[in-house]
């Protein structure tokens, strides 16, 4: 049996003020499998998870060229079409970033927040996917007595997979990670591996990383980036 | 060695710069106090009359500060609340929507904007006035509406560009948190975006209330008067502490006069304060809101 594709990619250019960041990748990515892209700083990886979600279209100077198709609810869709908004794409490719990036409020408007961007005013569904969302990111026994303070207060650890959570709770089917764990001590780092080994089953992940360990322990499939080309992606 | 002496010297200097500016400060403040002092009492401010009825309404105060002070306080308010939207719509759509070219074509206008004389402001308000009382109505002439709205374009670019220079401080990662989570970029400018900037944004608005409580050339040509009691309407001219005191520094009679015009002094710079500790108040409480709110 075939793996089932999830995202396919080809001829991806990218330039950010006429530099030249990725040339002609074209790579697949299978349903419900971690991948990790690898390589040196500056090869392109964060940039090409940007390609995934339009996120670079809010940089200045940014110009792409090649065509990204993401299976979104069953049925390939060209993500750069104008039938797909974007502000729904990014519902369904869900990001998170190096460095944990909590709003500036309580734990529970963190991961209500993109219910509210999405217009959700019922008070109980709201209630309910947060517990579940921050249940998924193995994060509501450590919070659910203190769910409405103020989200800097918790550990970096803690602060990362609550961002997982805020990812998740619109329950998209890719994930994106940004060097998630590169700010992070070992402990840290090992629960959020073991998170993401458990969502594999639910959703497609693509993790940029530095740590080769870390993709021997949690990666089903390497793409390595070298001057914005892929080399290898055994 | 020689670059450490270099780095001395400059040290040296910057704290004789820093003394030197708390001295004059210190300088002024005090010569005004102790000149001040003992003409600052509650006849200063509300004349003959009670200061309860007065403050009722229901006495006039004559020979007193008291409508000058609410002439003041209205005025700042008024000109604070009409350029309060337009600087910071100006703001956002410059930090967030104006393309390169078209910011430089407005950059250039706001920095002339920002360096129009007060009296040439004043002077505009005042044809303004003029056109308006010709081509309209008799009854319309220089007022408080009009002194705030020439108040207004004065601190306007203060607004914009704090607002401006908030949002593009903001750096790019938090700009980006929004927008991955599926974000419009309406949403992102006023959930995140603007509470974030709100501190910066309230000390443009703090400058502004400053400015606008101290100018006199602008008020003097739009409506500001010696004496006229409380003013009645916006329609109306009244009378403001700045104005009050280049009217009495300029044409007093008497030693007991000129003290006078040091007790308004003081009661302006008090005044300022309490405008200013309201904005910061508002400024704390407004940012909680802003991020916290239900």
């Amino acid at each position: 049996m075939t793996p089932d594709i999830k995202i396919r990619v080809a001829d991806l250019n990218f330039a950010y003020r006429d530099r030249t960041i990725l040339q002609d990748v074209s790579v697949d990515f299978t349903e419900n499998t971690i991948t990790a892209l690898t390589g040196s700083s500056g090869a392109g990886k964060s940039t090409f998870l940007m390609t995934l979600n339009r996120l670079w279209e809010n940089i200045a100077n940014a110009k792409m060229q090649g065509s990204v198709e993401i299976k979104l609810q069953d049925q390939f869709r060209d993500i750069y079409a104008a039938d797909l908004a974007v502000t729904e794409l990014r519902k369904m490719v869900a990001m998170v970033f190096q460095v944990p990036n909590p709003l500036p409020m309580s734990i529970r408007k963190n991961v209500a927040f993109p219910l509210k961007l999405s217009g959700e005013r019922s008070r109980g569904l709201v209630n309910q996917k947060i517990e579940q969302a921050l249940k998924m990111a193995n994060l509501w026994n450590e919070v659910k007595d203190r769910i409405n303070e103020d989200a800097r207060n918790l550990s970096g650890g803690q602060q990362q997979r609550l961002c997982i959570a805020r990812a998740l709770v619109l329950e998209p089917e890719v994930l994106l990670l940004d060097e998630p764990t590169s700010s992070l001590d070992q402990a840290s780092t090992a629960v959020i591996e073991d998170l993401l080994l458990k969502l594999k089953d639910r959703l497609t992940i693509l993790i940029v990383t530095h740590h080769p360990e870390q993709v021997t322990r949690i990666a089903d499939k390497v793409v390595e980036f070298t001057d914005g080309s892929i080399i290898s992606a055994p | 060695m020689k670059y450490r002496s270099l780095e001395r010297l400059t040290i040296i200097f910057s704290w004789l710069a820093g003394l030197l500016l708390l001295t004059t400060v210190s300088l002024l403040l005090g010569y005004l106090f102790i000149k001040g002092y003992q003409s600052v009492n509650l006849t200063l401010i509300f004349g003959e009359a009670s200061p309860m009825r007065a403050l009722l309404l229901q006495e006039r105060v004559f020979n007193g500060l008291f409508p000058a002070i609410v002439g003041t306080l209205v005025l700042v308010l008024l000109s604070v609340v009409w350029a309060i939207p337009i600087g910071m719509a100006t703001g956002i759509y410059l930090a967030e929507y104006a393309s390169p070219r078209t910011k430089r074509g407005l950059d250039a206008f706001f920095d002339v904007l920002s360096g129009i004389p007060s009296i040439v402001i004043g002077l505009f308000g005042f044809a303004f006035a003029v056109f308006l009382h010709k081509h309209y109505s008799d009854r319309i002439g220089p007022c408080l509406l009009i002194s705030s709205i020439a108040l207004s374009f004065l601190v306007l670019p203060y607004i914009i560009r704090t607002t401006q220079a908030a949002l593009e401080g903001i750096p790019q990662e938090i700009r980006l948190t929004a927008l991955a989570l599926g974000a419009t970029k309406v949403q992102n400018i006023f959930l995140v975006l603007i509470p974030r900037s709100l501190a910066g944004i309230m000390s443009g608005i703090i400058l502004a209330i400053g400015r606008c409580a101290e100018d006199t050339a602008v008020i003097m040509l739009t409506g500001a008067v010696a004496s006229t009691g409380l003013p009645r309407s916006l329609f109306s001219q009244y009378e403001a502490l700045p104005f009050y005191i280049y009217y009495i520094s300029s044409q007093y009679a008497d030693r007991a006069e000129l003290m006078q015009g040091y007790g308004a002094s003081i009661i302006l710079l008090l005044l300022c304060a309490v405008l200013f500790s309201v904005a910061y108040g508002i400024r704390k409480s407004l940012t909680l809101f802003a991020l916290y709110r239900p």
